[in-house]
């Protein structure tokens, strides 16, 4: 695959690299000339100085051929713009930018944007992992964000500890996939499963409703 | 008309004052307090444009300038890819009907008006300007 990352920053140098491993033939674009120095440093003569948000930058990296672009600079509505041409411009078939700001992942989601990765939730997803008594993770939003992937830790106190699963009521439209316990081993899941203390509970859940299911499966006795 | 106006650099300022001259009820966002000096004082003071001293790239900020009940939107910093971010949100996430941008670069006045976005040139209007002056002259 040809693909074309913009920004040689945190985010664009790692991926090209990996990229490059891969067997993939990768271009970045960035506009400081210093960048893109290191990045022919350390992968070679792969990477162009320009301003991605002008088409004729873009089209001197051979956007036009390009099976991806990929934006991962600092500055979200860069990301956006350059996205935007490829698509439009370009023809580019995927395009996928990296959002700094939740609220502006939304907004590349209903912009048209093919995937977007919100750097927050990303963080904030791996920091909650780390702190034991956060009991709500969100992994990973699906359907448009109308749908998202939930991690819930069981309280010990909790009043649904002990309960058969089938028993809890849960909000319409939420799917229990796995129950995990403290030892890391996942049970079977069938009408006999019983929630038992800091269980951890992945479910996909209807977003409007992630929070009236955490309440319910993190109420205290 | 309720019209947001984003920066108070100097098509931003002059747009203000236009505005709010025939009546429409201007608003307008820039986070750098110093960059309002370019409208007459006695104009904010008594209320006639509203300044939000807040960060308009972020939808708080629009929302408190109340774009919910907003006609029009016109993005005028100096940053084309910022005023094609905040004229989507406008658009999309808020529904304004009118969307502007101020453009310097040929590519975002090509990319905004797909986008459908209404732009107007920063370097044409001077140009439009000084030719006017000029023709004055005789």
């Amino acid at each position: 695959m040809y693909l074309v990352i913009v920004g040689a920053g945190k985010v664009g140098i790692p991926l090209a690299s990996s990229l490059i491993n891969e067997g993939h033939e990768v271009y970045v674009i960035d506009h400081s000339e210093e960048a893109v120095n290191e990045v022919q440093r350390e992968l070679g003569m792969v990477a162009t100085v320009g301003d991605a948000t002008q088409p004729s930058a873009l089209k001197e990296a051979g956007l036009s051929r390009a099976d991806v672009l990929i934006a991962t600079t600092n500055s979200d509505e860069v990301n956006l713009a350059t996205c935007q041409l490829a698509k439009l411009q370009f023809k580019v078939p995927r395009t996928i930018a990296v959002a700094h700001t939740p609220e502006n992942a939304a907004l590349f989601d209903l912009a048209g944007i093919d995937l977007v990765v919100s750097a927050t939730d990303l963080v904030l997803a791996n920091l909650t992992t780390a702190l034991p008594t956060h009991p709500l993770i969100r992994l990973m939003p699906l359907a448009d964000r109308s749908v998202e992937l939930i991690a819930i830790k069981i309280p010990a106190a909790g009043t649904v500890v002990g309960n058969k699963l089938t028993d809890t009521r849960l909000p319409y439209g939420t799917k229990i996939i796995l129950l995990i316990n403290t030892d890391g081993h996942t049970k079977s899941l069938d009408n006999d499963s019983v929630i038992e203390a800091e269980d951890e509970i992945i479910a996909l859940s209807s977003t409007n409703s992630t929070a009236e299911l955490w309440e319910i499966l993190t109420e205290l006795r | 008309m309720n019209v947001i106006i984003l920066g108070a650099g100097h098509v931003g300022s002059t747009l203000a004052q236009k505005l709010s001259d025939i009546g429409h009820r201007v608003t307008v966002i820039e986070k750098d307090p110093h960059a309002v000096s370019l409208i007459p004082r006695n104009r904010v003071d008594s209320g006639s444009i509203i300044f939000i001293h807040k960060d308009g790239s972020k939808a708080s900020s629009m929302v408190d300038a109340g774009i919910v009940d907003a006609d029009a939107f016109i993005a005028t910093t100096g940053n084309d890819s910022l005023n094609g971010l905040t004229a989507q949100r406008a658009k999309i996430v808020f529904g304004v009907e009118k969307v502007i941008t101020a453009v310097k670069g040929e590519g975002s006045r090509v990319l905004h008006e797909s986008l459908g976005i209404t732009t107007i040139n920063k370097s044409n209007l001077a140009s439009d300007q000084l030719v006017t002056h000029l023709s004055e002259l005789g």
